[in-house]
């Protein structure tokens, strides 16, 4: 071949793979367009209902010192009623990131479930919320499997909850196009790692491979000859067969180490100090530790017995701020997450300024969340790599929005700009980031 | 010519034979779908108070099916939280499924067709019978129990 022609046939050659766009095995043309900050994303829903005057203005003294810095001593009324977790000796969480003071659930009812769906969604929900069904509008899950690329397994995304109820169907929408194909691995472990649950489906047979195979010809067959609409998904999300078997071996060892005894005192704080967000995070640590997903929501809700007694409320306030900072510092020190996961926290709501006539032992009156405006004031936490996130950063003035969180959740990711328009409201949290 | 005209009328003769009558002996059979009218979802408690007959031949106790059930819903992957409980099921001592009797063919057939009478609610049609019974004959390893399990972990077990 001439020398003169090589070359231009090689030009042309290195144009034409650059040109051409690549499919990718998830079918997109395109990879997701945006460039990720963090490979992966720990949402807190540090919920319940938290009052900013208890949290982040510290009316009663700090009763988040994991999260917040200062040391103003909690209120001498309520001091005996609380169970004190041990004192904060290291860093505080704001100083890792940004905080938030003023955010706000702008509209919709004050409602657990609904400003579940709404920090979950990235859309406010009205007053005609259907607590038996799917959330209307695609759940971060759904935006992530679905936009992100290459297209990842539900193994990926984990929905730890702290209660069953209507929360169980916050792991995927109703929304057309999305739905249970792009959902996540729901888990309440409250009713499953535990004695009951261990009686009832921790004496599971294990199946060798061969037999595992048999299985599968005879159960394929039985599906390729079933000719109803059941696709398998219809109700459910579904884990590829490696997936599954992985969480199954999982679960199995969770009963395994709960029977011996693991599960009983996991943060060496005494076992009579643990309510059930602990118990709840420290699920969430194992999945953590165990998958490295590269989404996953936890709740908690235990200070919601605001409505009966305000002192357990700042009990289980300041547990529920000890289990945040051990969330932190478990990803931490967890290969493949440490120093390349962005922690968000934020409670769903807030309360209501004046009490419902209700007082505990110590004279305190309870708390409902009925609308009024400080209900809907609440603060969020942005903690990430130095770099990435700005560290020891403070908003005191009104910023942000509880629908802000899933766009936020989105560009971390990479995926924001996949996202159809129109589908999200909300902005990216950019000042949290450099 | 009288040579000629006899050779043709021997040709003609023997050339032409009358055409046999053959039948061959095959029966009719239902070559219908006859899972094509299921599509109610069993709820929750159904599928695992029927799981619990159709394994224990009794039935479930109220606290059990309410421990279950909770289970169940806290668990995101509903097939993989119903093959657990099933597998659970099958690891008790005191579960009562027949053993197959592979004396011949038509103890064979008889397990296959008692096993979809008794989990899918119908008989096998000609196909699954002979694919099922099939499997069965060519090993010797296939037990009772994996096959509850192939049957009872298949989308037609999740309807009726």
């Amino acid at each position: 071949m001439e020398r003169r022609k090589f070359i231009r046939n090689l030009g042309l050659g290195a144009a034409a793979t650059i040109g051409v766009p690549y499919l990718l095995p998830s079918g997109r043309l395109f990879a997701s367009t945006g460039v990720r900050k963090a490979n992966h994303v720990v949402f807190c829903l540090f919920a319940g209902g938290v009052r900013n005057l208890e949290s982040v203005h510290k009316i009663d003294g700090n009763l988040m010192p994991y999260s917040f810095k200062g040391n103003e001593n909690i209120s001498s009324d309520i001091i005996s009623g609380i169970d004190l977790v041990p004192p904060n000796t290291g860093i505080t969480l704001q100083e890792q990131g940004t905080l938030y003071k003023e955010f706000r659930m702008k509209y919709g009812p004050t409602g657990h479930y609904g400003a579940h769906a709404t920090a979950m969604t990235g859309v406010y929900t009205g007053e005609n919320l259907n607590i038996n069904t799917n959330p209307q509008y695609p759940t971060i899950f759904e935006l992530y499997r679905k936009h992100n690329s290459p297209g990842m397994s539900a193994k990926n995304a984990w929905w730890v909850s702290n209660s069953l109820g209507p929360y169980a169907h916050l792991n995927y929408s109703s929304y057309e196009g999305y739905g249970a194909d792009y959902g996540a691995n729901f888990i309440q472990p409250g009713s499953i790692i535990s004695q009951d649950g261990f009686d009832s489906l921790g004496n599971s047979r294990v199946y060798n491979n061969t037999e595992e195979d048999k299985i599968k010809a005879l159960r394929g067959f039985c599906d390729a000859h079933f000719t109803s609409q059941y696709n398998g998904a219809a109700n459910s999300i579904v884990n590829t067969e490696a997936d599954k078997k992985e969480i199954e071996s999982f679960i199995n060892q969770c009963f395994t180490d709960a029977v011996a005894g693991q599960f009983d005192d996991p943060w060496g704080i005494g076992q009579g100090l643990y309510n059930n967000d602990m118990r709840t995070v420290q699920f969430a640590e194992k999945v953590i530790q165990e998958f490295n997903p590269e989404l996953l929501v936890v709740n908690m809700q235990g200070v919601d017995v605001a409505h009966d007694d305000f002192t357990e409320y700042a009990s289980n306030l300041q547990k529920a701020d000890y289990a945040l900072g051990h969330l932190w510092n478990t990803i931490q020190n967890t290969p493949g997450m440490a120093d390349d996961t962005i922690l968000i926290a934020m409670p769903e709501h807030g309360r209501n300024s004046e009490g419902n006539g209700l007082y505990d032992a110590y004279g305190r009156q309870a708390l409902d969340h009925t609308n009024d405006e400080m209900s809907r004031e609440i603060f969020a936490l942005v903690l990430g790599p130095n770099g990435v996130v700005v560290q020891d950063q403070v908003f005191s003035q009104e910023k942000g929005e509880s629908i802000d969180i899933v766009p936020t959740i989105a560009n971390i990711l990479g995926f924001d700009a996949d996202i159809p328009g129109g589908l999200l409201s909300g902005n990216v949290l950019n000042e949290s980031f450099y | 010519m009288k040579k000629v005209i006899f050779i043709l009328s021997v040709l003609i003769l023997f050339s032409c034979k009358k055409e046999k009558k053959i039948s061959y002996a095959l029966n009719d059979v239902n070559i219908s779908q006859n899972s094509a009218n299921k599509d109610h979802l069993k709820s929750t408690t159904e599928f695992i108070s029927i799981a619990y007959s159709d394994i224990f031949g009794t039935v479930i106790t109220t606290d059990k099916l309410a421990d279950l059930s909770t289970m169940y819903k806290a668990f995101g992957d509903k097939k993989l939280i119903e093959e657990m409980v099933i597998k659970n099921f099958l690891n008790e001592p005191t579960i009562q499924i027949p053993q197959i009797d592979r004396t011949s063919e038509i103890t064979i057939q008889n397990f296959v067709t008692d096993s979809y009478k008794k989990l899918f609610n119908r008989t096998p049609d000609e196909y699954e019978l002979w694919f099922v019974t099939d499997m069965i004959q060519k090993d010797a390893d296939l037990t009772s129990e994996l096959i509850y399990l192939s049957l009872m972990t298949a989308n037609e077990y999740r309807y009726y």
